[in-house]
Order: C-alpha cells, then structure tokens, then sequence
C-alpha cells in the first residue's frame, strides 16, 4: 500500500504503522497457508485466462478498426494469462493466503444448507428450509442449546415471514398463510 | 482442601465470594474463584478485568486465603466447567450465588445455578443475597 | 444555488428522512458489530434497495450505512480494542489507551466530533467541487470515459490492499465476467455455454451479493474466537475544552488528509486513517505519546476516515466512477433503478444528486447526536453471540436474492460466487477489484471499442487525446510509485500485509 504524501528519508512511520495495523489484524485470524496455496491460485487464474483465450479466438477478433466480439475478451484474458504466469514464478512466498482449518467444514455446511434452502424453497415454501437452515446453523454451527436454538430459529422465521410478506409486500414462495 | 466459588460481578456473585470466602477462612481452605465466560461471545459482562482479579485475590489473602482466578471459557452448558475445575482443583464444595427465576423465566432462560445443584459432584453452597 | 436548496427540500420528506435515519442507524451498527463491512452490507441491501424503488431513497439509505460505518467502528475500537472496521484500527492505539485511563468518554466525544467535522467539511467541499468537476466533464467522450473507467479500475487494484499481481487479476477476471452474454455490438454470445440465463449476462447485484455478502458470512462461519472482552466503562461523555484545543490541529489535518486520500480510487478510509496517524506523528514534538493517550492519536485517524468516506462519493457522483467496492454497490443500485451515473447527473437529475448530498449533512448530524448517547446500547447488542446474528445474515442474503428476479438460477449463482469469494480470500485475492472491475466492465469495453472505431483502429489516440491523455499518465505515474520507491531501497517486498476480510472490500 503505498502513501502518496510520503516523503523520502527519516524514519519510515507510515511504514510502522502499517506493520502494527497488520499485527493487530492479524491476531485473531488463521495461519496463512503455504506456497501451495500460492502456487494452485495461480494455476487457476492461468486456467481461466488460458480457457477465455481460446474461447475469446473463437468468438472472432477482426481488426482494430472494427473490433469483433472476441477481441475484448481477448485482451483482458492475455492479461489474466500473462499475470498469472507472473504470479506462478513470483508468488510462492507471499504470505497473503488463509490456510483451511479443521473449522473449514463449517462454511461447507453453510453452503449445503444455501444450496437446500434454494432448492427447496419453490417446492415447500421458505418456512421450513430457513427453519432447518437456522437450527442447522445455530445449534450445529454456533454451539447454542436446543432450547435456544428452537427459541431463536422460530422467532426468525416469523420475523421474516412479517417483515418480507406483510411488511415489505415482497412475495416469497411460502406455505403458510396468514 | 479446596473450595470453588463461582464468581461474577453482580449482588449475586459478591454474595457467593463473601460466603465462599467465610467458609474458607474458617476450614483454612484454599479458593478457586471461577469466573467464566461464554465461549464465542464479543462481549461477556459477566467477565472480569485484570485489575479487578488482582482485587479479588488481594481481597481474599485479607482474610486469609490463599486463591486463584480461574477464566475459562464454556460451551453452551456451563455445568461442565464447574466440574473440571472442581476435579482439577479436588475442591470439596461449590460456592454460587443464587437468583430468583420466575417459572416462564427458567423456561425461557433456563437456570444454570438450577443445573449446577442438581449435577455437581460435590456439596453445593447456594447463597442470596442479602436484601 | 437553488438545486442546492431544492436538495434541503427532498431530504426534508419524511420518507427521505426515515431512509437516511435507517441507513445511518445500520451503518453504525455494522461498524460496531464484528463480522460484516459496509461493502457487504450494501450489497445485501440491494435487493430491497430495488424494492423500495425510490431512487433517492435508496442511495440516501445506502450513503447512510457506508459513513454511519465509520462513526460505528470507533466505538469497538476505544471500548474493546477490537477494530469494528479496518478504518478504525489506528484508533484502537491510543483509543484503548485512553479508556484504560478513564477517559473513554474523552476519546469517544473527540472521535465524534472529528468524524463530524471532517465529513461535513468534505460534504462542503463535494458541494462546491462536484459541479465544477461535471461541467467540465460534460464533455467527455468514449475515450475519455474509457480512460477513466481504466483509470478507476487499475487505482483500486495498485492502490488498494493486497498484492498487486492477485488484485489485477481479479481485476481482469471481472472484466472478463462482464464480457458473459450476448454483445451488445454484435449480438454474438460469449461465454455462454448455451445456457439461456446466462445469455442475458450476469446480474450484477447477483455477483454483488455473492462476493461481498455470501463468502463474508461463510468466511466468518469459520474465524477463530478470541476471549471475550470487557467493556471499559465510560464515565464522562463530552471532552473537555481543553482536550477540542489539543485536538482541534490534529482535526485540522485529518480532515485534508483524508478529504484528498478518499477522491482517489483505491485510497479511501483504511489508508486515509492511517496517513493521518502518521502525519500526527511525525509533525508531533511528543511522538512517545501516540499509542499511550494521546488525543490527537484518536482524533487524527476519526476525521480522516469520516473526510474520506464522504469525499469518495466524488468520483460516483461527478464522473461516474466508483472509487471503492462500496460506491461500486451504489454505482449499481442507481444502474438497476434506471439512472446511469456520469457527469451529466448533477445537471439531469439535482434532486437525486443535491438530495444524497445534502441528506449526508443530515445525516452527520444525526450520527454526532446519536452515537454518544447510543453506546451503552450497541455495547449490550454486541453481548449477542455472533454464532446468532450469522443465520439471520444468512437468510436475509438468500431470500433478498431470491426477490431480485424471483428466480432460484439467481440464488444458485449468488452461492457459486459466496464460494468464489471465498476460495479468493483463502488464496489470498481480494474479491474488491474484481467486483469493482465487473460494475465496470461493460462501460469499459463498450467505450473502448467506440474509441477504437473513432480512431480507426489506432490505439495511440488514446494517448494524443487531450484529456485521456493525462489520464494514462497518472495512472502510470501512480501505479509505478510503488515501484520506485521500492527500487530506492525504503521498503522490502511490502505486498504482504494481511488485511482483515471483513472491510477490506469496503473502502
């Protein structure tokens, strides 16, 4: 990050400053990841630039004068390309990535619980797939008691089925009438 | 021998210490004081300050106790903190502070002190405050 | 003068006012609470922004979350040395060093009344600037909107947090996203795989909500809990005369430091907070003091951030181009509600233009008046254990997705990009560059290619155009700063620091 109004010499503070802001932050979060992390990020960043390329060459780039519609993605996935192939040979020992833990499975649950939620709401309405979402979350994911997990997940549902049918006149798909 | 005395910055928990306090005192017990917070949360009122263990420990060699604060941090059920501590301690007795809980409130709210009396593997020290 | 009055006259509705009062409500609470930045927030709010429909309501709403955020995070960061947001950790340095001494009042009243002053004198100073800048750049071209489309989006990689190399990527990862659909020159379809939703391109609110407000919430699934902390207490409220004449410099300052870090893409409240700090420091004849007490640490930092979140809206409002990830959420709000942001909207639309403007003075107000006497409140809310605050988040992302266009294709990509996001975060790539790039994708491109066709296929008319020109120019001569100073020796290889997910999309 750098100070636009920085001058030269003398004690860099800014610089201080910055490495105790990044060791404040720092304190409570998880260990960065290795250069693995580093090293597969790039390769799919190159992939994605690699994959665009060759589809943007298909798309038809023309000329200059009259740009096709591939010449666009043409230039912006030769970037991705060429950044990538920096970033593979430079990157290994940037710190910057998060490692996964074993509290890794959590968002993945989460995201289970997404992907239920949107796959069952046309079906039986949002009440019972936000029910289970919020018990999942709450009870499994938050470490709360069954009698508070109960307790806060109906009372959300409700919230919501007040605040999006009735309040905000927003329509969801939902079982129950009131 | 050793006492546990569950502590928080309310009447409740400063009637707890003073009994608890007392008891070891008059047995030449040590004390455990365990003031625990719940696990995950930002902000834990019930949960003291550094200077204010210092107090605590200052306040119990007064009277001649030898004791020690004790900060874990519990899950949902608090009773399991009680317990280890009183294992890991070998203390003879709990000492906690009790509230007055409307039926709808401990059905709602629940009662920890409530699990506690009926769980704890030792003699328990129920004490209210004074009015 | 009189679009300026007019503008005292929108906000003064009570619907106008109720969504400013809203939005700045929110705003602190999301700057006191651990766990969502402004960015986020905004984009979750979006679909119901959509909803309400009213234009000005919505971006009034949306404007009051993003400074209200600002005012909020002090809040944590004096009481718990817990920084609410990435712009308020300098303050945890002497904040918590104050409240340690009894005098949280003290630094909570000097953190308000500078981040009032320093919003309010960049408010002042966006009122007189932001026409000037528009008529001049009424003129604009495709090349000159293709520049500076260009411009915004290399600052906010260069400038911004992270490394470099990963944020243009991501950069160009959203320019490339935005190509998805089918060609508005052309009426080819690329990149879409034969399916028919995506031939409609990509909803950016969609890629909004997933990026910024999804992989947020899983991220925050998964962070460590530290032990809880204890409140300091706070006794006296107002600081005293003493302790304003001790501040007021340092207010002085932080105010033009952060009024000018925050026009500029990419600079915004984080780097504005801490270039204050410093400054504080350096000019100081009692350095030792700053991180044990020292007002001036906390009022320096307050105002530049509170300066600097509202000067950014200059960009948006001026030029149409969003300086950070969250005048990107705004950028897109006005887009899905009919009205394209560019330098002619001070003239075609003042009520929209002076009514967001002149309800940030409002709203500043109303943030001074309240944010004191509201702490012992946000203090108890922050005893709600995350763990319960998350499904809630969850539910109001998911189901406000599903009423964008009331289509479950909708809430599957929004996930898709949840997880995209927050794969980024695990490598290490900022998902603010690319939201931001994405937004701009479609302007980008389509000037760029008009320009071409006005040059005849020349790329060099870039660079001979008067004022495209000059805007390359900067653009190389900020983006390769950092180069030299490196070659010069100040600095090791500095792209590493870590920043906190949580606002790091947000400014």
């Amino acid at each position: 990050m750098s100070d636009q109004r920085s001058t030269t010499g003398a004690p860099d503070i800014l610089g201080e400053i910055e490495a105790e802001v990044a060791e404040t932050l720092a304190e409570e979060e998880l260990p960065p990841g290795g250069p693995a992390y580093q090293t597969i990020g790039a390769l799919l960043t190159l992939a994605v630039g690699i994959g665009g390329l060759v589809l943007a060459l298909d798309y038809g780039l023309d000329s200059l004068r009259r740009p096709g519609p591939g010449l666009w993605p043409f230039v912006c996935a030769s970037v991705i390309t060429v950044l990538s192939v920096v970033l593979l040979v430079v990157g290994r020992r940037l710190e910057d990535s998060v490692a996964f833990s074993r509290a890794s499975v959590l968002p993945a649950i989460g995201v289970l619980t997404f992907i239920g939620l949107g796959v069952l709401m046309p079906l039986i309405g949002f009440e019972i797939p936000s029910l289970v979402l919020c018990v999942v979350w709450l009870r499994f994911l938050g470490g709360e008691t069954w009698r508070s997990t109960v307790l806060i997940s109906v009372g959300t549902v409700a919230a919501f089925y007040l605040l999006f049918l009735h309040g905000l006149s927003i329509p969801l798909p939902h079982l129950l009438t009131f | 021998m050793t006492i546990v005395i569950g502590y928080v910055p309310t009447p409740v928990g400063e009637a707890a210490l003073e009994a608890g306090l007392a008891e070891a005192a008059a047995h030449g017990d040590d004390a455990v004081i365990l003031n625990a917070s719940r696990r995950g949360s930002t902000v834990d009122v019930d949960l003291i300050d550094d200077e204010a263990v210092a107090a605590l420990v200052a306040r119990a060699s007064a009277l001649g106790v030898e004791a020690r604060v004790e900060q874990p941090q519990h899950g949902p059920d608090v009773v399991d903190t009680f317990e280890a501590v009183v294992r890991e301690s070998g203390a003879r007795m709990v000492v906690i502070g009790l509230r007055r809980r409307s039926p709808v409130g401990k059905l709602v709210m629940g009662s920890d002190a409530q699990r506690i009396l009926l769980d704890a593997s030792v003699p328990v020290l129920a004490v209210k405050p004074t009015a | 003068m009189d679009d300026f009055l007019n503008g005292f006259a929108v906000v003064a509705q009570p619907d106008t006012l109720l969504y400013c009062l809203i939005g700045v409500l929110i705003g602190m609470l999301i700057g006191v609470l651990p766990g969502l930045g402004p960015a986020a927030t905004m984009a979750i709010l979006l679909p119901i922004v959509i909803q309400v429909g009213d234009p000005i309501s919505g971006v009034v709403m949306m404007a009051g979350v993003f400074y209200g955020a600002q005012y909020g995070g002090t809040i944590t960061s004096v009481l718990l040395r817990l920084p609410g947001e990435a712009s308020s950790v300098v303050t945890v340095f002497d904040g918590f060093a104050l409240a340690k001494q009894g005098r949280a009042g003290t630094a909570l009243g000097v953190a308000a009344i500078g981040s009032f002053v320093g919003a309010t004198v960049s408010i002042v100073a966006l009122s007189l600037s932001a026409p000037l800048v528009a008529s001049w750049a009424v003129d604009f071209g495709p090349p000159e909107y293709a520049a500076l489309a260009l411009l915004g989006v290399l600052l906010v990689a260069t400038i911004g947090n992270g490394n470099k190399i990963k944020a243009l990527i991501a950069a160009a990862i959203g320019l490339l996203l935005a190509t998805v659909g089918q060609d508005s020159f052309s009426g080819a379809e690329r990149y879409t795989f034969g399916s028919l939703e995506l031939s409609q391109g990509i909803d950016f609110v969609v890629v909004a909500m997933g990026l910024f407000g999804v992989s947020e919430i899983l991220h925050n699934l998964e962070e460590r809990h530290g032990k809880a902390h204890v409140p300091a207490k706070v006794a006296n409220i107002w600081p005293s005369r003493k302790d304003l004449t001790e501040a007021a410099p340092a207010i002085g300052r932080g105010t033009v430091i952060g009024f000018f870090l925050g026009v500029l893409p990419g600079g915004g409240a984080v780097m504005s907070s801490l270039a204050a700090y410093a400054t504080e420091k350096r000019v100081s004849k009692t350095p030792e003091e700053f991180g044990r007490g020292s007002i001036k640490g906390v009022a320096a930092p307050e105002t530049a951030n509170n300066a600097a979140a509202t000067s950014s809206f200059i960009p948006l409002l001026t030029l149409g181009i969003p300086a950070n990830a969250s005048m990107a959420m705004l950028f897109a709000a006005l887009l899905v509600l009919g009205i394209t942001p560019s330098p002619a909207l001070v003239e075609e639309n003042p009520d929209l233009f002076w009514g967001v403007v002149n309800s940030m003075y409002v709203g500043n107000v109303i943030l001074l008046l309240l944010s004191i006497p509201l702490v012992g409140i946000f203090v108890r809310i922050l005893r709600v254990r995350p763990a319960i605050l998350a499904p809630i988040t969850a539910l109001i992302t998911i189901l406000g997705a599903y009423t964008l266009n009331n289509s479950t294709f909708d809430v599957f990509l929004m996930i898709a990009f949840g997880v995209i996001g927050y794969l980024m975060k695990k490598g290490g790539f900022e998902p603010g560059p690319m939201v931001l790039a994405f937004v701009l994708g479609a302007i980008l491109e389509n000037n760029v290619r008009r320009s071409l066709i006005i040059f005849d296929g020349d790329p060099s008319g870039f660079v001979r155009d008067s004022i495209s020109g000059p805007i390359l120019a900067i653009f190389l001569l900020v983006a390769l700063w950092p180069l030299v100073k490196t070659l010069m020796g100040r600095r090791a290889a500095s792209s590493t620091t870590h920043d906190r997910d949580r606002d790091t999309a947000g400014v």
